[in-house]
């Protein structure tokens, strides 16, 4: 019987690269078909491949840790490595929508009437939802370090209480924000203004969604007994994708809400 | 003595939470003995049973079905019809 002679996981052989590919080809092919052709049905069907690889993915990723020990020391700090260097690329990927920001609202344009906010724009009151949402989100982000503890001091109770309302904080923002979107008295479409605001603060919202997402999947899993006091990297990684997207909030709050009415 | 009232204490245990909640039971060792089957040649994204073949069969008939669907749209988009 053979037993490898290193701490690393060699992974058994695996579908779930190949349909992940595929479900990323036919999502932006379907984005295409659906601009020119008025038919979403290739991208629907993306959508759903990538639904079914995510889930199966990462259903793996737990089997192999929680229940097969693949994860050891070493390849727990891969694992840390890996999810840093994907949160950093996140940080990239805003820090383009903040360029187009400060790009437009520092040397705004005649056609914008030469001020920021452009002429006829009726900016949103900082002080009124934006400054309860920023409280809801640093709530949040006391109440997943509350969390937190409450794993590492093996008080299963409070861990899943204080996840539980980590989430319920999560989804008020969104449920508040979406209210806000709704009856904003500007579009997408209203220049450059309404180009950066919408388009900064939605991948935000998107990504406040993924991260109760992840957060949600961790309560099941806290629920089920899989994390132990010393060893439930799953939630380290959300809390840390939660802080980010807390973080990146801040941002927006300080330079489009206040700084940009 | 002390068993005795132990055992009070058990049983008052068990009836208050049955009438709060369904008590979870911790199923990891279960788990744990299920996919440490050593030497079965099973891969980990088919080692759960059935329902595991039948959601990898679902998602790779959509991924074989899909990348056709794709390749005839984009075919098709490649060589407009006036």
């Amino acid at each position: 019987m053979a037993h490898q002679a290193h701490a690393y996981h060699m992974v058994d052989p695996s579908p779930w690269p190949l349909t992940g590919a595929i479900a990323a080809l036919l999502m932006t092919s379907g984005l295409a078909v659906w601009f020119h052709f008025h038919s979403t049905t290739l991208m629907i069907l993306g959508t759903i491949l990538l639904l079914l690889t995510m889930f199966q993915w990462w259903r793996d990723v737990v089997r192999e840790g929680t229940f097969q020990g693949h994860h050891t020391p070493p390849v727990q700090k891969g694992l840390r490595y890996g999810m840093i260097l994907f949160i950093t690329s996140e940080v990239f990927f805003f820090l383009g929508f903040f360029w187009a920001f400060y790009h437009s609202s520092l040397a705004p344009t005649p056609e914008l009437g030469g001020c920021w906010p452009p002429t006829g724009i009726t900016t949103l009151d900082p002080f009124e939802v934006p400054l309860l949402n920023t409280a809801v989100l640093l709530a949040s982000g006391v109440t997943v370090t509350w969390a937190h503890h409450s794993i590492m001091e093996g008080e299963r109770k409070q861990a899943i209480q204080s996840l539980t309302l980590t989430i319920a904080l999560g989804f008020y923002f969104t449920f508040l924000q979406a209210m806000e979107y709704y009856e904003a008295p500007f579009t997408i479409a209203d220049g450059v203004y309404g180009s950066t605001f919408f388009v900064a603060t939605g991948f935000h919202g998107l990504h406040v969604i993924i991260g109760s997402m992840f957060l949600a999947v961790c309560l099941l899993r806290q629920i089920h007994f899989h994390f132990t006091s010393e060893h439930h990297f799953g939630f380290e990684a959300a809390a840390w994708y939660w802080h980010f997207v807390d973080v990146v909030w801040l941002f927006l709050y300080i330079s489009i809400y206040w700084w940009g009415s | 003595m002390n068993r005795h009232i132990f055992e009070i204490q058990k049983v008052a245990l068990r009836s208050f939470s049955s009438s709060v909640r369904r008590q979870l039971d911790n199923k990891v060792p279960q788990k744990q003995k299920l996919f440490q089957v050593k030497n079965d040649g099973i891969p980990i994204h088919l080692k759960g049973g059935t329902a595991d073949a039948l959601l990898y069969r679902t998602t790779m008939a959509l991924t074989i079905l899909g990348t056709g669907y794709v390749v005839y749209e984009l075919v098709k988009a490649a060589f407009p019809k006036k």
